[in-house]
């Protein structure tokens, strides 16, 4: 075979693997947040609790958001997964944990000794830079795979 | 789907909106919308006083404050020294009695948590929390 005619071959399997890689951090993210959700909607009396504790928002809103983040959660994931309304999926979850990480780092300013509630009472024991790092991680991820979907909507529109 | 971003936002927030109703129509006996503590689980002052003996008091502030002054007979059980004072309760504690847990005031969280391993992590019913906690106490003794 000529060198020529290798080349589509050889460009059709680095873009194979790179949307492969793609793929996985799509998974990695939504597992997260569906193992997070989960946990969550299993217990969303504990989880109004550790809204409660960020004394930012009255109770009846608490309960009402203890009841929906964490399906709002897990339907985004399932988005990450199957690729429905992706983009949409992305900006959300985005957005839930930028919320998240802001109410916990006001909560360490103001003394508040408090989990986040991100992954329900699994995180319970968890200390301040522990919530930080895993929630900047998976920020990260989040960016990392809306950047992706930016240029790749550039690329197909600028064809 | 070729919907716009907001779009898609949009309809993943009124797609939510189904579990979480039906969750809350399943869980609406074990959560109160108008107070973090079901009725059930709290008491007043003078219901408490008038279990008389059946009712452990439990103090589930800091160390310093329960230093200071607490209700009387009362015993410490609070979050930062759980393992080391949870023994000290649990010799005290008897089938039949009724666990009486209090904080500073009707803000505070710490009864409510305290109260909530005992009955999840200590297996333990009849925990209740008192309303108003040590402020209403005082305001009851005057």
């Amino acid at each position: 075979m000529k060198t020529a005619e290798k080349l589509p071959t050889i460009n059709y399997q680095l873009s194979t693997n790179r949307r492969f890689v793609w793929r996985i951090v799509d998974f990695a993210v939504a597992g997260i947040f569906i193992y997070a959700g989960a946990l969550k909607a299993i217990d969303p009396v504990q989880f109004a609790s550790d809204i409660d504790n960020f004394k930012i928002l009255p109770w009846p809103v608490s309960v009402a958001l203890a009841f929906y983040l964490p399906w709002l959660e897990i339907l985004c994931a399932l988005g990450l997964v199957f690729r429905f309304l992706y983009r949409g999926a992305l900006s959300i979850l985005s957005a839930s944990i930028v919320v998240f990480t802001l109410a916990t780092i006001a909560a360490k300013v103001r003394g508040l000794d408090i989990t986040c509630g991100c992954f329900g009472h699994a995180s319970q024991n968890w200390s301040f830079p522990a919530h930080l790092i895993t929630n900047l991680a998976i920020l990260a991820g989040l960016l990392l795979l809306s950047f992706k979907a930016t240029s790749g909507n550039r690329l197909q529109n600028s064809i | 789907m070729k919907s716009s971003l907001v779009g898609q936002a949009v309809i993943l927030a009124a797609l939510a909106l189904l579990p979480a109703a039906g969750e809350a129509i399943y869980f609406r006996d074990k959560i109160s919308w108008r107070s973090a503590i079901a009725p059930s689980e709290m008491v007043t002052v003078e219901q408490a006083r008038g279990w008389g003996d059946t009712a452990i008091w439990v103090d589930a502030r800091p160390d310093d404050e329960f230093a200071n002054d607490h209700v009387p007979g009362a015993i410490s059980l609070n979050e930062d020294r759980w393992n080391e004072l949870l023994p000290q309760f649990l010799a005290l504690w008897a089938p039949g009695k009724k666990t009486v847990v209090y904080c500073s005031s009707l803000s505070c969280n710490s009864s409510r948590e305290v109260a909530r391993r005992l009955r999840k992590e200590a297996q333990l019913s009849d925990v209740f929390v008192l309303e108003g906690g040590w402020e209403a106490w005082l305001k009851k003794k005057r």
